[in-house]
């Protein structure tokens, strides 16, 4: 099943995804954000585990917007400085639902298999 | 860490790079409150990944249009040298030797690869230029004990064989345009074959001529390209373009000793074949480099 979805689907997968990537893409789908925001509300949407730096946060940047899955939005000059907004592109958005399906029918299969396990061993764990 | 110590660390990304995202980076940086070290690393690392992505970055149309250019003149430069064996065997057939296999085998292999990588099919155009690279390798190395100048003469088609196989595993895939100025490299392998068929250079002036209208005429299909993805042949050339100089200036005492000491035969050393590698990649890296230091608007990868 999963292995169907994954080749049927296989356009929208992004290439090479990582948590960091995932989680930008996921930033962006809130609204547009500049870059400080987007690693404030990685950092919200985590619980604190994962705080983006800024060299890992505008090379993923970089990369998306090469990739066609966001693209600017806006742009403002904050004490003399750029502040460019992002925000996600249709393919952007469609990679996201997919990457997101995965990862659910992923975590979906995890827990089919525990559940089968504590039934098999009658509720013991090892 | 003070906005100047956080410039000077901005400054080791690519120009384009910096240009687009220097400003932004920088608020970032100074808005950040986790100062330190390993800040400063993740901006080192980030640099790093901007020019190796930089190196690779749009490769894949440019290394589409090596592979079948250089396929195409591999296996032309292959027929070329089969030819007059053909010939020697047609006309005198109780002197001349039969055809090595190796030589059939470099023919079938760029013939192979030429039409694997026209379609895009990368893992035959592995085999076929696998193939290839083993008899331009096989081709020369019967004799490296006896003469080893035969190898570095023939070293700079070693070098392309490589290449071309390289750039075949990297290039785009399925559904890839045709490259500009195909017909002009298909027409520089038809003299190519005609040179080597019935003009030989040591025979004939015209032969040289040939094989110089030859090299005009890839020098056309080279400058129909776009600009940046004739930046970018360039540094697939690199290689192959700096073997010549490097055998002439380099290695050219060992060939000489070599012919005036048949009897004391100097082979390559260990330390001379680490030059033969390492020359032709620091080419690719240094025209790789310089390439995309000028190009306006050639941003980390908008290309």
């Amino acid at each position: 099943m999963i292995r169907r979805f994954a080749y049927a689907d296989r356009r929208y997968i992004l290439s090479g995804v990582n948590e960091p990537t995932f989680l930008i893409l996921t930033a962006l789908a809130g609204e547009s954000m500049h870059g400080y925001a987007v690693i404030e509300d990685v950092e919200h949407m985590t619980g604190g585990r994962v705080r983006l730096r800024a060299g890992t946060l505008y090379a993923a940047l970089d990369r998306l917007r090469g990739e066609g899955l966001i693209e600017v939005d806006r742009e403002e000059v904050v004490q003399s400085r750029l502040r460019r907004y992002y925000r996600l592109t249709g393919a952007g958005e469609q990679s996201l639902e997919a990457e997101s399906a995965r990862l659910r029918a992923q975590a979906t299969l995890a827990e089919g298999r525990l559940r089968a396990r504590r039934t098999n061993f009658g509720g013991a764990t090892a | 860490m003070t906005e100047i110590r956080y410039r000077r660390l901005l400054a080791l990304y690519p120009r384009h790079f910096r240009q687009e995202y220097g400003d932004e980076m920088l608020g970032v940086l100074m808005a950040d409150p986790r100062p330190g070290a390993a800040q400063a690393f993740d901006v080192v690392r980030g640099a790093i990944a901007a020019h190796l992505r930089l190196m690779v970055t749009g490769q894949s149309r440019a290394a589409r249009t090596v592979a079948i250019f250089g396929a195409m003149l591999l296996f032309a430069v292959a027929l070329r040298r089969l030819m007059p064996e053909l010939r020697a065997l047609q006309l005198y057939p109780e002197y001349a030797q039969p055809v090595e296999p190796a030589t059939w085998a470099r023919l079938a292999g760029w013939g192979v690869a030429l039409v694997a990588a026209y379609l895009g099919w990368r893992l035959l155009g592995a085999v076929g230029a696998t193939v290839g690279l083993a008899g331009e390798i096989a081709a020369p190395a019967r004799f490296y004990l006896e003469t080893p100048a035969t190898v570095l003469y023939a070293y700079w088609l070693i070098v392309a064989a490589v290449i071309v196989l390289i750039a075949g595993l990297v290039a785009a895939g399925r559904g890839g345009p045709e490259p500009r100025g195909l017909p002009w490299v298909a027409a520089a392998g038809t003299l190519l074959i005609a040179q080597g068929s019935f003009y030989p250079r040591a025979l004939s002036l015209f032969g040289t001529v040939l094989f110089l209208a030859a090299a005009v005429l890839v020098a056309v299909a080279v400058f129909q390209q776009e600009p940046e993805i004739r930046a970018r042949l360039l540094c697939w050339a690199a290689p192959v373009i700096v073997t010549v100089p490097l055998v002439q200036w380099g290695f050219g005492g060992l060939i000489k000793y070599n012919m005036g000491h048949p009897d004391s035969l100097q082979l390559i050393s260990p330390l001379q074949w680490a030059v033969l590698v390492l020359v032709p990649l620091a080419a690719f890296a240094g025209v790789s480099v310089l390439s995309r230091r000028d190009i306006p608007g050639l941003t980390t990868s908008r290309r």
